[in-house]
């Protein structure tokens, strides 16, 4: 997302030439772009929640035993889903998965909903 | 297919004295073989038996989920938690004698 910014501020704003007591027009729009974008940092490369929502809803989506028309992310396995505490250990795995990553089993007993999964995905820095 | 191949009996599990009863496995422990034996099946290298270690576990776990008696529970536990170990070792031992080339399936383009 921010090499996209970039991309669009460098596609679109010329460099200054930098004078002594430089151009108000447009020394003040570059250092307060650079700063609040960091755009040479390598913390950047985080998911974006709605990625992460869409990716989520495709793994409960194709899932055997969901009904697609109901998923939402704010539906909960058990209670809308109809599903057991065994489909829940199922998706949980899957969205290991897909993103890689290593959920505990204390953290993974506690996943029960879309939300509380996209939460958790959106939040752990290793997701990709 | 080579699990259930030395199924034991369950009797061979119980205690079969009632002074000494074993308690029957909580759903968290359940719930704790169950995803055990997920996470052991992603180290099969062969995609055929990766399916069916999975798809046979999720079956037999859900057979057996409206057991109600505690040591036909207890020996149901017993018998997954062998079955765990015997796919631990087969996973090993395949790896060791994987085919070079891999089944269609794994590739994703």
């Amino acid at each position: 997302m921010a090499s996209a910014l970039r991309a669009a501020i460098l596609g679109h704003v010329r460099v200054p030439v930098v004078v002594a007591n430089g151009s108000k027009l447009l020394a003040p729009l570059w250092t307060h772009r650079t700063t609040a974008v960091r755009s040479m940092s390598s913390h950047d490369d985080h998911l974006e929640k709605n990625q992460v929502i869409d990716r989520i809803l495709d793994i409960v989506k194709s899932f055997p035993k969901v009904d697609p028309s109901k998923v939402t992310p704010e539906v909960h396995f058990q209670k809308d889903l109809g599903l057991d505490s065994l489909d829940n250990v199922e998706i949980i795995m899957a969205i290991e998965e897909e993103f890689k990553l290593e959920i505990p089993d204390k953290e993974a007993d506690k996943i029960d909903s879309c939300a509380l999964a996209i939460e958790y995905v959106y939040n752990h820095p290793m997701a990709s | 297919m080579l699990l259930h191949a030395h199924t034991p009996s369950a009797s061979y599990f119980q205690e079969g004295k009632m002074a000494t009863a074993v308690p029957p496995p909580s759903r968290k422990e359940i719930l704790s073989l169950f995803r055990s034996f997920l996470r052991s099946t992603r180290t099969f290298s062969d995609y055929n038996i990766r399916e069916y270690t999975k798809r046979r576990a999720i079956d037999a776990f859900h057979h057996n989920k409206t057991l109600s008696n505690p040591s036909s529970v207890s020996a149901a536990f017993s018998d997954g938690k062998y079955q765990l170990h015997v796919a631990k070792r087969q996973a090993l031992v395949y790896s060791i004698y994987s085919p070079t080339v891999k089944s269609i399936m794994d590739i994703n383009y």
